[in-house]
């Protein structure tokens, strides 16, 4: 796949078919919107940390340099200093009595989003209210949860999660998809026969049970697990495409001719039928990725996800269950899935304008 | 024909039983039974000893490998008898007729308001295709078709505890009647009405947005076909273009799409019939598997993939029996 963004001035020979998509692509407004969107949540995912946290994003302590921001990442990355000199995940008070020449750039906003911050864990900063108190505030943009753990930070952290369940699964579903709809369109057969039945099957057990089911099974239900699961249940709509793309070009001239100078089918398949039937599978993948974190959240939201503490956007909703009356729970983190989904959705549809040579021509 | 129909319903039972032995082996490696469960939530006090646990997990054929469980399980079914629930103590089969009625309700009602809507708005929107309000109509509708179901939930059940609360807009949020005694049948039917409202609203806007898309982008592929512009050169209105001419040939896929959707009458919503405390089968179905129930869970994945398997089957009918171009061989 060429780069199609460093194409925009016109090269001297005739443009690849994704810079031609592309161009297309370019000029939709709605769909370029949404990609841009995806850009911005995808900046938030990666510096969430930096953005709302309680441990510094960098900070000189005893003479050394560390980023104890790292530990949203992972746990095991928080540096083992603090830890060996109790810091207790308290980091301001910490710093200016165990070295009084330490300094630290914090997040933008101070809180955290497994935990409620404490009085005057940031100087002059109140304790965040819990209950049904936190309604949104100036200290607590967008609210804080019965336990009293602010709202705001949560989303932040739950863009990453969100996207990470969104690109993972559908990476991984997109792997079992081409690999079993390539295989079995271009060998037929009784591969065809076989692959075709575990794809029904798959197909035809109800979501739910094969997740939940396998969710159990591994126990421990961790975000990395979740996704795991999830695409291993994706893959069917992705395999049958694709399954019908190799059935329609393994006939085609240009497969006959890479045959008739000897290439093998591992060649064919890979350099030549593939990157053409590339272009019809991105639009149900990027479809998938929409579906993925909607299933996240939903099961999140059902109580069957990452156990707490979590910082999944459908853990929040699940919070306002209980209370019908703190109506931030569910504002602002199902606004937020409703863009995220959007998003992808609009960008599904934009990709698919824009590869779709039948709407091409049907455009003109 | 009959030839294909043969080999389809073959596939389709070859297809049942992989999953059916699928489902079993998963459900029964989920860890916990359906003894030590419900035990454990109830009561620490009335927890069984061993020895009891031993007896019960016997009287139920949990003793035996799950493999073996399965093959015992299917005959019963082959001869007809689905079991009997081990958490609700009652047929399986009763349990499935209980909460039909309540699925059945909320689904067909969804399908009716969904077709009533969606075809009228399609037409519309595809003879007033790339005008401003087509595009205003539209937009809306493909942001509907986002709004997670959750979400739209629970949306409205915090819009109408926070601000209907005490108006004459009040609807309940939860159940399917109040309880108590209602003074006749019309009144039970009010209750449930008003009951039914607020799932019934989260249950039809996504596939009322769906529907509407699908027949405009059928519509503007039959608008610009020959005989539609022969139509209007002849001097048909607008309105008999679109009903009489256009709208009949969008029928074909959508017939299809009937045939689809039959799975999902029966199933029932999980989402929306647990967020509503609606009795129905996807309560049923959540409901049972947090009870590892096995016998329901195997009874309803059982219904719901013969259900999903005859969908598709009745949509490949249906195709070939409106459209004469196609044929089953």
């Amino acid at each position: 796949m060429s780069e199609p963004a460093r194409e925009s001035i016109p090269p001297p020979r005739p443009r690849g078919f994704w810079a031609e998509a592309w161009n297309r692509y370019r000029r939709m407004p709605l769909a370029m919107a949404a990609l841009i969107f995806i850009g911005f949540l995808a900046a938030v995912a990666l510096f969430a940390p930096a953005i709302a946290g309680t441990k510094p994003v960098i900070c000189k302590y005893k003479g050394r340099l560390y980023l104890p921001c790292l530990a949203y990442y992972n746990r095991g990355w928080e540096p083992v200093v603090f830890a060996r000199d109790k810091f207790r995940g308290e980091y301001p008070a910490n710093l200016e009595a165990k070295d009084p020449e330490s300094w630290a750039i914090w997040p933008l906003v101070f809180q955290d989003p497994y935990r409620a911050v404490r009085r005057d864990e940031w100087p002059g900063l109140p304790a965040n209210p819990a209950r049904d108190q936190g309604h949104p505030s100036s200290r607590n943009l967008f609210g804080t949860t019965q336990t009293g753990v602010d709202v705001f930070a949560k989303m932040i952290h739950g863009t990453t999660v969100a996207l990470l369940v969104g690109f993972v699964s559908m990476g991984i579903a997109a792997t079992i998809g081409i690999t079993v709809g390539a295989l079995a369109g271009y060998f037929g057969g009784w591969l065809d026969v076989v692959f075709s039945r575990i794809t029904e099957v798959v197909m035809c057990i109800p979501p739910l049970v094969l997740i939940l089911a396998l969710l159990a099974i591994v126990e421990k239900p961790t975000i990395w697990k979740m996704m795991a699961v999830l695409g291993l249940t994706g893959w069917t709509g992705i395999s049958r495409l694709m399954r019908a793309e190799f059935l329609r070009l393994k006939s085609a001239e240009f497969v006959t001719a890479a045959r008739s100078v000897g290439a093998g089918p591992g060649r064919i398949i890979l350099r030549h039928v593939l990157p053409n039937a590339l272009a019809p599978v991105m639009v149900p993948i990027t479809f998938g990725i929409a579906a993925a974190i909607l299933t996240e959240s939903g099961l999140s939201f059902l109580g069957f996800g990452q156990p707490p503490p979590s910082a999944s956007w459908g853990s929040l909703l699940n919070d306002a269950r209980s209370n019908l009356k703190m109506w931030w729970l569910v504002a602002f983190p199902g606004a937020a899935i409703f863009l995220t989904v959007l998003a992808f959705n609009l960008v599904g549809e934009g990709l698919q304008q824009a590869t779709d040579p039948r709407l091409r021509e049907a455009r003109k | 024909m009959i030839h294909h129909l043969v080999r389809r319903l073959g596939l389709g039972v070859v297809t049942l039983l992989l999953i059916s032995f699928l489902v079993y082996g998963l459900i029964r490696s989920i860890p916990g039974t359906p003894l030590t469960v419900v035990v454990s939530q109830t009561d620490p006090s009335r927890r069984l000893n061993p020895a009891d646990l031993e007896r019960m997990k016997a009287a139920y054929g949990l003793d035996k490998p799950w493999y073996q469980a399965y093959f015992i399980w299917l005959t019963n079914v082959a001869q007809g008898d689905l079991g009997r629930s081990i958490s609700r103590k009652a047929p399986v089969t009763e349990l499935i007729s209980k909460r039909v009625g309540p699925t059945l309700a909320l689904s067909t009602g969804s399908l009716l308001l969904t077709w009533l809507l969606s075809i009228p708005l399609g037409i519309y929107a595809a003879a007033r295709s790339g005008r401003g309000d087509e595009r205003a109509v539209s937009l809306v509708l493909y942001m509907l078709y986002s709004v997670p179901t959750f979400v739209a939930a629970l949306a409205l059940q915090v819009t109408f505890s926070l601000w209907a609360e005490g108006t004459p807009w009040e609807l309940p949020l939860f159940g399917m009647t109040s309880g108590g005694p209602h003074a006749g049948t019309a009144a039970w039917l009010a209750d449930v009405g008003r009951h039914a409202i607020l799932p019934l609203i989260c249950q039809t806007y996504v596939s009322l947005a769906w529907y509407t898309r699908f027949i405009n982008t059928n519509l503007q592929e039959v608008l610009r076909q020959d005989y539609i512009r022969t139509a209007r050169a002849k001097g048909a209105g607008t309105i008999r273009v679109m009903v009489h001419h256009a709208f009949r040939n969008t029928l074909i896929p959508l017939v299809t799409l009937l045939g689809l959707s039959l799975p999902a009458l029966l199933g029932g919503s999980v989402i929306i019939e647990q967020i509503f405390s609606w009795p129905g089968m996807g309560r049923l179905f959540f409901e049972s598997l947090r009870e590892r129930d096995y016998p329901t869970i195997m009874g309803l994945t059982l219904l719901f993939s013969l259900l999903t398997l005859a969908g598709q089957l009745l949509a490949d009918l249906l195709y070939a029996w409106v459209d004469p171009r196609v044929s089953m061989e």
